[in-house]
């Protein structure tokens, strides 16, 4: 009983001092000292707030600096990591993928083009490690990414659900081999689904195509494609393992992997030079101006929005997203 | 690179040398409190205790700790600070979270940022940060005092309000100072809504409206000292330090790093102290600097210096046997061709999982660091960690003696003291005596019991979770990771350590969570269980032993006793834990993570 009122003034000490007292001083100083950091670093552009010095924010129109890729979406109420194995194939299919669009040749005759239109064309010729029909084998080694292009989308779904009807006989003859599973569901069906279709569109891909129907809506299908996005991303991996010794300039690390909260609000300089180029050029043209001197105005503004952790003892230098965005807005004003 | 490392371990391995001095100064009370605080020492003072009392003091105050801390987090839909409107919290994680944090642990079967309102923040977790610290160090100090023979082992109740009042309190207030200046937020708002810069970038919601960023926040200048100094670990975010607000800048995370490492350092040396001997816990001291920079160094130099594996080449063609019943032979053969690597950059080392502001080396450092001080704290994702570096924290939470967490570190230690001197005697056919005490049978069997509750209660689970579908359908990543996954949580678990490889699928998080991880409730229980034995068992035993130990009369010291202050002691003490400690767990981590890296990367597909 003795040790029960002992634990009870303990306790209570305790929860007065340290969740009470102690909070609530530093309360006070936080907000009279350091007012700005004590409310998140929150910045305002023409006086309205627009988001934290502290905390990533998505950006995809060219004029602006990108942030790391983020496992929570950007969401700053959910911060997350992708928790991600360095073995587990997701991992690489997701850098691949970021990666399909935007890598270089290094040498060669194209050194500095993209490598996008080549894969392209070689995935048009449908033919992988010798044996026809990328799709099918992609389909094959990865069901996990078949399965799950099956679920990225509720027009996906229905596409299949269509192709099922026209497909009655094959699948009869699945749903034999597989008794255990006598109503399958598209994701069931997604090998199946890419096998038949890669024989019936070689070199093709179902993927999203907007279009305008005669009376001027824009509406969106899918359909089997031959170029486009999702071949350099989706087969760009595949078309590396086709083309293991060529010579492709390398992407900063910061660029393709994501952070630990997923709201890293910072990248290398080296990740901003990349971008550079995009940045620069896009600028110039929304303010019609001379491109390469924008391009060294932006340069020398990543150079002085850039610094090194604990001022350059513990590592690189590196630039924060939302600060140089800012300064970019005001000084060339809106993007258009 | 390496200043990062070698300066944020000397740093607090300085401070711990006046530090230890002014710990044990308090603990053997050669201070004079003023009238205030003297009221409140006779008001929680329950006079000496002899270490059965002892032991029973610490179990009902753990008891009332219990009962308290579900009853905050039970009150959060009704309690203030709760702008967000978050509901109740689901029973299972509550029962595992009181657990967790009562025990110093802190594993987080839910993220803070989603599922608590900063009432529960500030009076569930803050509270817990102060006093489940305490606990371990006041059970060193009873056992400090049972091996110098001491007339009783002194108040539980006036060691807890000594350690919380005159040493956390004033370190974490000062440490506060630090990171409000550092621009940590400090702030009792929940969450701020703001327009984002480029309208609409995180898309539009089905009215057409460009989406808001909520940006959430909250007193962590409050919450994150205790959190490190008391190596609680346990995260106002669910992703702990990662987050910028948890962790703003290179700054904060030095502060952060080192102040995990203070108090167990000075523990170390305040047994010594307090014991009189100070040579001897000058070795320990070395023991464990030795294991600590073997732990940090070897997660830098795999996973800082070397690229993630999953995106570099393999350019060897290789091929597996695998055992089966269907094939002609018992053999199925699996051939994987080379592997092109990916045009990426990795000059920093393995980026996922990492944050830039930190540093090249502070994700790899902290993630050994804060498993060898059972901090379990996070600033990189350790599931997104290299394969062969993250057998340093696996090693690191299997013999729990780096340093270790508040006090328990240390007893762990003295276990495997006690254990290396009996295997010593008997080697060399001599009475084993440690401080000058014959060890007995009794003895060597409490300290036995202790050490080997660890193993049991970390690979029994695992085997059960791993044979259920409990396991596997937690896992997030294929073949061995997957086992990884579940052997990591636990490990920490039962180290009392709290750090994760996150994408475990043990979250049910608010009760009204209509998409919980399907497997939360089995783990969320046997967590809470094996972090009761992993905690408890391992400190009454050592009391007990301690306490046996001292009641022997002291024999002088003879040519014929084992000095404990020299280098070939030291040299003793390191092999028995690498032998002892690590062994037991050779075969798992043969399984987990050594399998990870010898087999194929990418595994399947």
């Amino acid at each position: 009983m003795k040790n029960i009122t002992k634990s009870l003034w303990l306790l209570i000490s305790t929860v007065v001092v340290g969740s009470l007292i102690y909070p609530l001083v530093l309360w006070l100083i936080g907000q009279t000292v350091f007012p700005f950091t004590a409310n998140g670093s929150i910045v305002n552009d023409q006086g309205k707030a627009v988001g934290s010095l502290l905390i990533a924010q998505p950006f995809t129109k060219d004029e602006y600096f990108w942030p790391r890729p983020s496992a929570a979406s950007y969401d700053a109420s959910a911060g997350t990591s992708s928790a991600l194995a360095a073995s587990n194939y997701a991992l690489r299919d997701r850098v691949a993928r970021m990666l399909g669009p935007i890598v270089k040749y290094s040498s060669g005759p194209k050194a500095g083009q993209l490598v996008a239109p080549d894969i392209e064309a070689w995935f048009q010729q449908d033919r992988y490690q010798g044996n026809p029909h990328i799709v099918a084998q992609w389909a094959d080694n990865h069901n996990e990414l078949a399965q799950g292009w099956v679920s990225a989308d509720p027009t996906h779904a229905a596409y299949i659900t269509d192709w099922q009807k026209s497909h009655k006989s094959t699948i009869a003859d699945w749903i034999r081999q597989n008794p255990g599973t006598p109503q399958p569901q598209p994701s069931d069906l997604a090998v199946l689904f890419f096998e038949t279709f890669s024989k019936e569109n070689p070199g093709k891909f179902p993927s999203a195509i907007t279009s305008t129907t005669p009376d001027g809506k824009s509406q969106t299908a899918i359909q089997p494609v031959a170029s486009g996005s999702d071949i350099q991303s989706v087969f760009f991996d595949m078309w590396r393992q086709d083309h293991p010794d060529v010579a492709l300039a390398d992407v900063p690390g910061d660029m393709v992997t994501t952070s630990g909260s997923g709201l890293d609000p910072n990248i290398t300089v080296e990740n901003a030079e990349y971008q550079l180029d995009r940045v620069a050029s896009k600028w110039a043209a929304d303010t019609k101006r001379d491109p390469r001197q924008v391009h060294e105005e932006v340069e020398q503004m990543v150079q002085d929005n850039s610094a090194a952790p604990l001022g350059g003892l513990f590592g690189e230098k590196l630039v924060n997203v939302m600060q140089i965005n800012l300064a970019l807005k005001s000084r060339y004003g809106q993007p258009q | 690179m390496w200043l990062f490392p070698i300066s944020v371990i000397a740093v607090p391995a300085l401070l711990a040398i006046p530090l230890s001095r002014y710990l044990a100064w308090v603990m053997d009370g050669h201070y004079r409190p003023t009238k205030l605080l003297k009221w409140f020492e006779d008001h929680v003072n329950s006079g000496p205790m002899n270490w059965k009392q002892y032991i029973v003091a610490l179990l009902v105050f753990n008891t009332v700790l219990y009962f308290f801390g579900y009853l905050v987090l039970v009150l959060q839909p009704w309690a203030p600070l709760n702008p967000r409107g978050l509901g109740a919290i689901a029973p299972t994680t509550i029962f595992n979270t009181v657990i967790s944090f009562m025990t110093n642990t802190d594993i987080q079967h839910y993220s803070g940022d989603v599922v608590f309102s900063n009432f529960s923040q500030i009076f569930f977790c803050i509270p817990m940060f102060f006093l489940s610290a305490a606990i371990g160090f006041c059970a060193l100090t009873a056992i400090i005092r049972s091996f110098r023979s001491d007339p009783n082992v002194g108040n539980f109740f006036l060691d807890m309000w000594r350690v919380v009042f005159y040493t956390f309190l004033p370190i974490a207030f000062v440490l506060s100072l630090f990171f409000l200046a550092s621009g940590m937020p400090m702030t009792y708002q929940s969450a701020n809504q703001v327009n984002t810069l480029e309208p609409a970038a995180l898309g539009t919601d089905n009215n057409n409206q460009a989406k808001q960023q909520t940006i959430v926040m909250g007193p962590l200048a409050a919450f994150v000292p205790m959190k490190m100094l008391g190596t609680n670990g346990g995260g106002f975010f669910g992703m702990n330090s990662a987050h910028p607000f948890e962790n703003p800048n290179a700054t904060t995370n030095f502060l952060e790093t080192a102040s995990m490492m203070l108090f167990p350092m000075a523990l170390v040396l305040m047994f010594g102290r307090m014991l009189g001997r100070l040579r001897h816990s000058i070795v320990i001291f070395l023991v464990m600097l030795v294991l600590l920079v073997g732990t940090v160094g070897w997660v830098i130099y795999y996973d800082t210096l070397k690229p993630n594996p999953g995106l570099t080449s393999h350019p060897i063609a290789r091929t597996f046997e695998i055992a089966s019943a269907t094939a002609p032979g018992g053999k199925r053969t699996i051939a994987l061709p080379p592997i092109a690597g990916l045009p990426v950059d990795q000059h920093l080392g393995n980026l996922e999982g990492k944050e830039l502001r930190f540093g090249t080396s502070a994700g790899a450092t902290f993630a050994a660091a804060t498993v060898d001080f059972t901090c379990g704290a996070i600033i990189c994702e350790h599931d997104s960690l290299n394969p062969v570096a993250a057998l340093s924290p696996f090693f690191g939470m299997w013999v729990n003696c780096i340093f270790g967490g508040k006090g328990v570190g240390m007893i762990n230690m003295l276990l495997f003291l006690v254990i290396g001197i009996f295997v010593v005697g008997q080697m060399v056919g001599r009475t084993p005596e440690y401080l000058g005490k014959k060890i007995g049978a009794r003895e060597v069997k409490l300290a036995l019991i202790a050490l080997l509750i660890h193993p049991l209660v970390i690979l029994g689970p695992t085997g059960l979770f791993a044979a259920k579908g409990w396991g596997m359908k937690a896992e997030s990543n294929p073949g061995p990771h997957g086992f990884s996954q579940i052997v990591y949580q636990f490990s920490s678990d039962s180290a009392n350590n709290g750090s994760a490889f996150d994408g475990l699928g043990v979250s049910y998080g608010l009760n009204s969570n209509s998409n919980p991880a399907p497997e939360a409730v089995p783990w969320d229980i046997a967590a809470g269980f094996v972090i009761m034995f992993g905690r408890f068992i391992p400190i009454i035993a050592p009391i007990a032993m301690a306490a046996f130990l001292g009641m022997k009369k002291s024999t002088p010291f003879g040519l014929g006793t084992l000095r404990d202050d020299t280098m070939t002691f030291g040299c003793m003490l390191l092999g028995t834990v690498v032998i002892v400690g690590a062994l037991l767990f050779l075969p798992v981590a043969a399984l987990g993570p050594m399998a990870e890296h010898l087999g194929p990367i990418p595994f399947g597909g």
